[in-house]
């Protein structure tokens, strides 16, 4: 009886556990990911690289082409939060490890970094 | 040796701690990490997910990940592909997985690798408006022991797609009458004034006639009687002569409420468009007819042969 909640309150702890940390430590890291799909997508948010076949993606922003005024030109670029589209995501997303190409810390002062802090206020 | 020193072994202590404490907490880690705890099958409001594919496609429904295996499942799956020119003012249109050539069942098997992103769906979205107005047209009920039961619009939001459906009937039926007015106002047409006047008229009535058919049959989508949609579509008929809604914002319409659209507009192209070209093309002159000829003497038929 014992040795059941035991193993019953290991398992538990565990499991709730390794939804709330993720196994990664904030301090040895940037506040900021870039993370670079194999599609040749980039997103920009927290990332947690979790157990399992997922990452995790918070707070996630995408660069947004725009058509500039000039049609032959490069168009407008700006960075979106994700969540205005049509499906209204939440502000996490998971996404296999099979898509990752690679991810990188974003300085502390990167105008996308900064934009980011600036727009969660 | 006696129980006092067996329960004082550290070996058997290590043991039993193994056994009872670190190999859960090792599966309740393996489960945490293979599990989207906010998908969990708790009671409550429905869990709708987006798949988005490495192809740039996004797929809508309830989603079934082991975690483990190399597949997700997705049942009741729903997917955006371009409006096809429907004027709904919206750049795509939502379409339900089934109604395709080949007809597939529920349950859509996605190879992982091919995944780009999981996301959950706000129930708020227009997608998941959309769905939900889907479900009530299809008269969809949830499972009794259902663990995601799907939400399914009100009357509400059927209205909402009910009118957003009828002005984009009304857009389509304002750029062909517009397109007829502008050839008739900024060409010199090859036909005479009488003629252009006649064929635009028919144009004219056959399109109104296009306008109250794809009204009643919006009707009847939306679940009214043969009687009753008829009605409404003679109010709404009346409603809706001499207004545009151009640069009205669009709204995401339910696959069967987008159908109408689309079918609607198609005839209303087809319509416009013959009625401009028997207004640009000139009509061909009678040709004098050749002198008669005298007809063929006509052949003696076979004469009866005798029966036997």
């Amino acid at each position: 009886m014992r040795a059941g909640s035991v193993a019953v309150a290991a398992f538990l702890v565990a499991f709730f556990f390794t939804q709330w940390w993720d196994f990664t430590v904030p301090a040895l890291r940037g506040e900021y990911q870039a993370v670079f799909l194999t599609n040749g997508q980039t997103y920009f948010g927290r990332y947690y690289d979790r157990f399992g076949a997922y990452a995790k993606l918070e707070d996630v922003y995408y660069i947004q082409q725009a058509q500039g005024t000039d049609a032959q030109g490069p168009g407008d670029a700006r960075l979106v939060r994700r969540g205005a589209e049509l499906h209204a995501p939440e502000h996490r997303m998971l996404v296999p490890k099979t898509a990752i190409l690679f991810v990188e810390d974003l300085r502390t002062d990167s105008p996308i970094a900064t934009f980011m802090r600036q727009d969660r206020r | 040796m006696s129980a006092q020193r067996r329960g004082r072994d550290p070996v058997r202590i290590a043991g039993w701690w193994l056994r009872w404490a670190l190999i859960p907490a090792a599966l309740g880690i393996w489960a945490s990490s293979n599990l989207d705890v906010h998908s969990l099958p708790f009671v409550g409001a429905e869990r709708e997910s987006a798949v988005l594919l490495l192809d740039g496609q996004a797929y809508f429904g309830h989603l079934d990940d082991s975690g483990e295996s190399g597949w997700l499942v997705l049942h009741d799956a729903y997917y955006l592909q371009d409006a096809k020119g429907a004027p709904t003012n919206v750049a795509v249109a939502l379409a339900k997985r089934g109604g395709e050539a080949h007809e597939p069942a529920d349950g859509m098997r996605i190879n992982r690798d091919r995944v780009l992103a999981v996301e959950r769906m706000g129930l708020g979205s227009a997608v998941a408006r959309a769905i939900g107005v889907e479900r009530e047209i299809l008269a969809t009920k949830p499972g009794v022991l259902e663990l995601n039961p799907p939400s399914i619009a009100g009357a509400e939001q059927l209205a909402v797609q009910r009118t957003a459906a009828e002005r984009a009937i009304a857009r389509g039926f304002s750029a062909q009458v517009d397109q007829l007015t502008k050839i008739n106002t900024e060409l010199v047409l090859p036909v005479s004034k009488a003629d252009a006047a006649a064929i635009t008229q028919k144009a004219l009535a056959d399109l109104r006639s296009l306008r109250r058919s794809a009204l009643a049959a919006l009707g009847a989508v939306v679940g009214l009687r043969p009687g009753d949609a008829e009605a409404y579509a003679a109010s709404a008929d009346a409603r809706l002569e001499g207004q545009s809604f151009t640069n009205e914002p669009g709204v995401l319409l339910a696959p069967d409420i987008n159908a109408v659209v689309v079918q609607a507009t198609a005839f209303f192209s087809q319509t416009g468009d013959a009625a401009a070209k028997q207004l640009t093309q000139p009509r061909a002159t009678p040709t004098p007819a050749g002198s008669p000829q005298p007809s063929a003497t006509p052949a003696p038929s076979a004469s009866p042969s005798p029966r036997p």
